[in-house]
């Protein structure tokens, strides 16, 4: 693999060869007995996650990666979840918003549309199933707050399976109803618009709680049924056996746990197979040319509306049936996951990884969500937990206790967003795995006629790292 | 001879200013031809006009024999019309191969499903164009291996060919080349006229040039027309041309090879 | 730039009259358009007569929507001067405005803590409120140019695109930096405007009789001081502007930067001092709106800063007449929308939606006429 033996630095040389794949799969191992002796550590879930980037780059043939990815994710993670089911959730985490951010990276970083509402797609597939999937049927002619309960849902909860894809469909269709307006408009001002798109739907879902309650308003919709779970996956003996093995009472709910888990790593998994796909087909180099250049780009043949259409479309697709798998995992949606802030979470992910870098984007996706949900929060609850002890803050001389809870650094996510989009775009633009590396490595290999077999298994990284 | 393109009284305005003035112009198929004119007369305006980029204001453009007044530039390069551009308009950050099969795009029959899907249909499609852009490379004189480097990497004279590549890929019947030898060196140019030459003879297509460069313009054209300040002053063969006297007022009244302007 | 004898009086009369002219315009045709809704809504309610209702409230109505525009226009001046010279959309200058309001509300907060506030009669209260303003304008102008050296500047001649990503960042970047401050400090991060003076009174100007019931048509000292100010800063922003040498050279730059360097122009330190002049009209337009909605926080900016650019669209962004028209236009339909969407809806709809609504514009006004209500027509470059 001379292409890629040149283009990484010399710290990863030592991963080439079969020594090489020996100190990866060591360096794995090691990572999962951290975890086994502390599953609840922040630090095991870094080196974790480390791990997983680490297999991404080195020198080695995409099957090894595969191979090592593969055990991270789909044995470590899961044997270790047993124990605390809070690593199956991040997981699950990184995954919708792995799917999000490459659904926003056709838009912006494929055909160059800068979509600053991409969001509310997200919510339309949410509140999609929230909708179909919840009583709020019955409560349409309702007054919000009012909590009559009823004994039945107007769907049974198997209908999920066909709300994934009608929430790909309703999200696509809002897609192109929405680009339809837009699609004259120049960069920034597509930007404004879309953000002004993203800021009526959140609006909306705050305020159609009448004349007809749609949303039920601020409150949000619950409870929203999750999908049945196969009764053998629910038997008194296979539970009793987990329990054992984790040392913990493991129950149904338990079992939701990998359940989302494994069903967000397979929409993910074929997010980034479709993503990858498109972008090297006739569609993904038309998205391309016109980001490059539109007006070459017609010159040559390629129809800008139904190209940009399509680029908000499958952007918009993939977070849809994201949408309604979010919506099962939480049983609860509220506007207030459908922020803005929310939308530029995912732009920060976009850019950090990559404009237009399909691993760069997942990458990006897992080091976001991690400083949201993990790293920030577990800063808090250091804090939190300082705050109870007699303890004086250092240098300053004052009592942990008297620090106002208002500093918990969990509040701060817009300044860690703001922060790293000033940064990227000063310092790295084309993000930790720049797109272009990335497209002509594929180049390469493809000149070397691996066989298409192959060309699959390379994907994997990508799905790794995921998590 | 049968007509390929025919312009009739076309006029494209610019809020007071008027680039191109009821210009009549008629390409015969097969034929080589050449605008002329000084910086800023209107030649590349009337081009964008042609190719529908502009609309114009005025008059009738007809391609093989139907009107594409107003039809999408896409529409217009999918009837077989396809140009180059003054100031080299590549796809920057991608390869020279997919700058080409961006080309191909109104000549390639996948779609998105088959992609998606990895259908037969679509591999073979895809490998067609493929193979077919590397012959295109060949083709315009460009060598194998540089299917791979990105466009912006290439020295200038390259990139006008991989240009010319591209709009082949389209399988134009008329082929419209804006000032496709500016900046190039005297051995440069003799090659690129060679081409613009075996485009007609082995491959029938039309070809229309924008060129300041007379020697380009007198040896390969058949016939000129001369634009100034919009209007067409002057057309013929290039010895009725030369002799003209509007042309040489107008080439002599002003500093006729200046640079070259961008193209707006 | 030709040299031209400029009249000061002149350029002092003429915007003034453009304001009256905007004002009286947009109340009238968006007043005209809310009365005939009433009269064809009228039969569908019983219960309230429409009309009368929507007479009763029209007045303040009006008052709200010209003070709100006032402080749109002074805020979208940020939006179409950057715009102007740089082209480019300055995301975070609603955060100059909320830094700009903090500034003068912490001032007061310090002056009442001293029981300074107390005993002002209006002409000290006006002293200070006047103070507040200053040093709102002396914090968001320096926080602007800092911005502009550090964050902007080292991206100039990028791709579109990536300067707004970071404006994107600064933006939420100073949004979270004042909370921290705050919090910091004050335990809590919002902050509440002093009340003092005698603000709150109103001025009767005249009663009508409403089926027998008198109504008063007043108008509070606050209002007509808000309005003071914004036709002060618009005055002296159209004098600067138009009739100094600081101006001209803004405006050489805004044409033609290559050229305006060629004439031995220093275009950084103009596109500083563009930041620096728009950031504080920011700056002063915070601490109005602090003065008018009372409470400020780190987010405060962020809503009236996309509407302000909404507002220097509508009104031709890049021009300085447009973006006062722009800001009365959306200052009344917000108003208006607010005070009649919930009654001629029957309460279906409140004035929740007046958000909507001005995004709405903002949309339309996008697509249909991107050059905005003044700009002439361009053609798009190929
Ligand atoms: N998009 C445009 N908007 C305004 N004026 C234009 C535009 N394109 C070209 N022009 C003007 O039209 C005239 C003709 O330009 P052009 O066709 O580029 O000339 P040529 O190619 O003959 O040098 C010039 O005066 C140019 O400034
Ligand atoms: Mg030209």
């Amino acid at each position: 693999m001379s292409a890629q033996a040149t283009s990484t630095n010399r710290f990863l040389q030592i991963f080439s060869g079969p020594f090489g794949a020996l100190l990866a799969l060591l360096y794995a191992v090691g990572v999962t007995y951290v975890l086994t002796l502390d599953p609840r550590s922040l630090l095991g879930r870094l080196l974790l996650f480390s791990a997983l980037a680490l297999i991404y780059f080195i020198p080695q043939r995409p099957a090894v990666k595969f191979l090592l990815g593969a055990m991270l994710v789909l044995m470590v993670v899961p044997a270790i979840g047993l124990r605390n089911p809070f690593l199956l959730e991040i997981g699950f985490q990184v995954a919708v918003f792995a799917t999000l951010a490459l659904g926003l990276n056709v838009v912006v970083g494929f055909a160059g549309l800068l979509d600053l509402g991409y969001i509310a797609f997200f919510a339309v597939g949410a509140y999609l199933w929230a909708f179909f999937g919840s009583q709020q049927i019955w409560h349409v002619d309702e007054p919000p707050g009012t909590f009559t309960v009823y004994a039945t849902f107007p769907f049974a909860a198997w209908w999920f399976w066909l709300f994934i894809p009608l929430g790909i469909l309703a999200a696509a269709g809002m897609g192109i109803i929405l680009g339809f307006p837009v699609l004259r408009l120049r960069g920034d001002y597509l930007a404004i618009v879309t953000l002004g798109f993203g800021e009526v739907i959140r609006v909306l879902a705050n305020n159609l709680d009448k004349p007809i309650n749609l949303t039920n308003g601020p409150q949000g919709i619950t409870p929203i049924q999750r999908p049945p779970l196969p009764e053998f996956l629910t038997s008194p003996e296979l539970l009793a056996t987990l329990s054992r093995w984790a040392g913990r009472p493991i129950n149904a709910n338990d079992v939701y746990g990998f359940f989302f888990y494994f069903l967000g790593l397979l929409i993910l998994g074929f997010t980034i197979i479709i993503a990858r796909r498109l972008d090297r087909s006739k569609l993904g180099r038309s998205w391309t040319a016109i980001r490059e250049d539109d007006v070459a780009a017609v010159a040559m043949g390629v129809p800008l509306r139904r190209t940009k259409l399509t680029a908000f479309a499958i952007g918009a697709a993939f977070s849809g049936a994201m949408g309604v798998l979010y919506a099962a995992n939480r049983t609860f949606v509220s506007p207030e996951t459908f922020s803005l802030t929310a939308s530029i979470s995912i732009l920060v992910m976009v850019i950090l990884g990559g404009l237009g870098s399909i691993p760069g984007v997942v990458m990006g996706a897992a080091v976001v969500t991690l400083l949201n949900i993990d790293i920030l929060q577990s800063l808090s609850l250091q804090l939190s937990s300082l705050r109870q002890g007699p303890d004086l803050i250092p240098l300053l001389g004052i009592p942990w206790k008297e620090l106002p809870t208002q500093l918990d650094p969990a509040r701060y996510q817009r300044f860690f967003f703001g922060l790293l989009l000033i940064l990227m775009m000063i310092f790295r633009p084309e993000g930790m795995v720049p797109a272009e590396r990335a497209r002509l490595e594929l180049h390469e290999e493809e000149g070397e006629a691996i066989p298409d077999a192959e060309l699959e298994g390379d994907l994997a990284p990508d799905e790794k790292l995921a998590d | 001879m049968s007509v390929i393109l025919e312009l009739t009284k076309v006029t494209k305005r610019f809020g007071g200013l008027v680039a191109v003035n009821a210009v009549d112009l008629r390409i015969e198929t097969g034929s080589i031809s050449s605008v002329i004119g000084p910086n800023g007369a209107g030649k590349t305006t009337i081009f964008n006009t042609i190719t529908g980029i502009y609309k114009p204001e005025e008059g009738d453009i007809r391609f093989d024999g139907q009107t594409i007044v107003g039809m999408r530039p896409d529409r217009i390069t999918a009837q077989g019309m396809c140009r180059t551009f003054q100031n080299i308009r590549l796809f920057h950050n991608m390869t020279v191969l997919e700058n080409i099969l961006v080309g191909a795009h109104t000549r390639t029959p996948s779609t998105a499903w088959g992609a998606v899907l990895r259908t037969r249909h679509f591999k073979q499609a895809e490998e067609e164009a493929r193979q077919e852009a590397q012959r295109l490379l060949l083709y315009v004189g460009l060598p194998r291996g540089l299917g791979d480097q990105l466009a912006r990497n290439l020295p200038y004279g390259q990139q006008r060919r991989v240009e010319i590549a591209r709009a082949l890929a389209s399988k134009p019947k008329l082929i419209l080349l804006d000032e496709p030898t500016a900046g190039m060196n005297p051995q440069e140019t003799e090659s690129a006229t060679r081409l613009f030459r075996k485009l007609r003879d082995d491959l029938g297509i039309t070809v229309v040039l924008i060129e300041h460069d007379m020697k380009v313009v007198m040896g390969i054209s058949e016939r000129i027309s001369v634009i100034d300040y919009g209007q067409k002053i002057a057309e013929g063969t290039p010895a009725e041309v030369r002799k003209d006297q509007r042309v040489i007022e107008a080439y002599l009244g002003r500093h006729a090879e200046s640079t070259t302007i961008s193209m707006h | 730039m030709h040299l031209r004898r400029v009249n000061p009086f002149k350029e002092i009369l003429r915007p003034l009259g453009q304001l009256l002219i905007f004002i009286a315009g947009s109340a009238v045709v968006i007043s005209a358009i809310t009365l005939l809704l009433a009269v064809l809504l009228r039969p569908t309610r019983i219960d309230i007569d429409i009309l009368q209702t929507t007479l009763v409230l029209l007045p303040q109505v009006l008052i709200d929507g010209i003070t709100l525009g006032f402080m749109y226009a002074i805020i979208a001046m940020g939006y179409t001067m950057v715009y102007g010279v740089l082209e480019f959309i300055n995301f975070a200058h609603g955060e100059f405005v909320m830094f700009g309001a903090f500034a003068g509300v912490e001032l007061l907060i310090w002056l009442n803590a001293q029981g300074m506030l107390k005993t002002a009669e209006l002409g000290l209260a006006l002293v200070w409120i006047t103070l507040a303003v200053l040093l709102g304008m002396v914090v968001a102008g320096s926080l602007a140019v800092t911005t502009e050296r550090l964050a902007y500047r080292p991206l100039r001649g990028a791709p579109r695109l990536v300067p707004l990503i970071a404006a994107i960042g600064v933006s939420f970047l100073l949004q979270d930096t004042m909370r921290f401050l705050q919090s910091a400090i004050n335990g809590d991060f919002y902050r509440t405007f002093p009340e003092f003076g005698p603000f709150a009174q109103r001025l009767t100007l005249f009663t009508v009789d409403m089926n027998g019931r008198p109504i008063d048509v007043a108008i509070q000292y606050k209002a007509i001081m808000l309005i003071a100010f914004g036709v002060v800063m618009l005055v002296a922003l159209n004098y600067l502007v138009n009739a100094t040498r600081l101006g001209k050279a803004i405006r050489s730059v805004a044409q033609d930067q290559k050229t305006a360097a060629l004439m031995g122009i220093d275009v950084n330190r103009i596109i500083a001092l563009t930041f620096l002049i728009g950031g504080a009209l920011g700056g002063a337009a915070g601490v109005l709106w602090a003065f008018r909605f009372t409470r400020v926080d780190p987010y405060m900016g962020f809503i009236p800063g996309l509407k302000a650019f909404t507002a220097a669209v509508l009104g031709g962004i890049g021009s300085i007449v447009g973006a006062m028209l722009g800001g009365m236009v959306l200052g009344l339909l917000e108003s208006f929308s607010a005070a009649y969407f919930s009654i001629f809806s029957r309460g279906a709809f409140g004035a929740e939606y007046k958000d909507i609504f001005a995004f709405g514009i903002l949309i339309l006004v996008l697509i249909f006429r991107p050059q905005g209500l003044l700009g002439g027509k361009t053609t798009q470059k190929a």
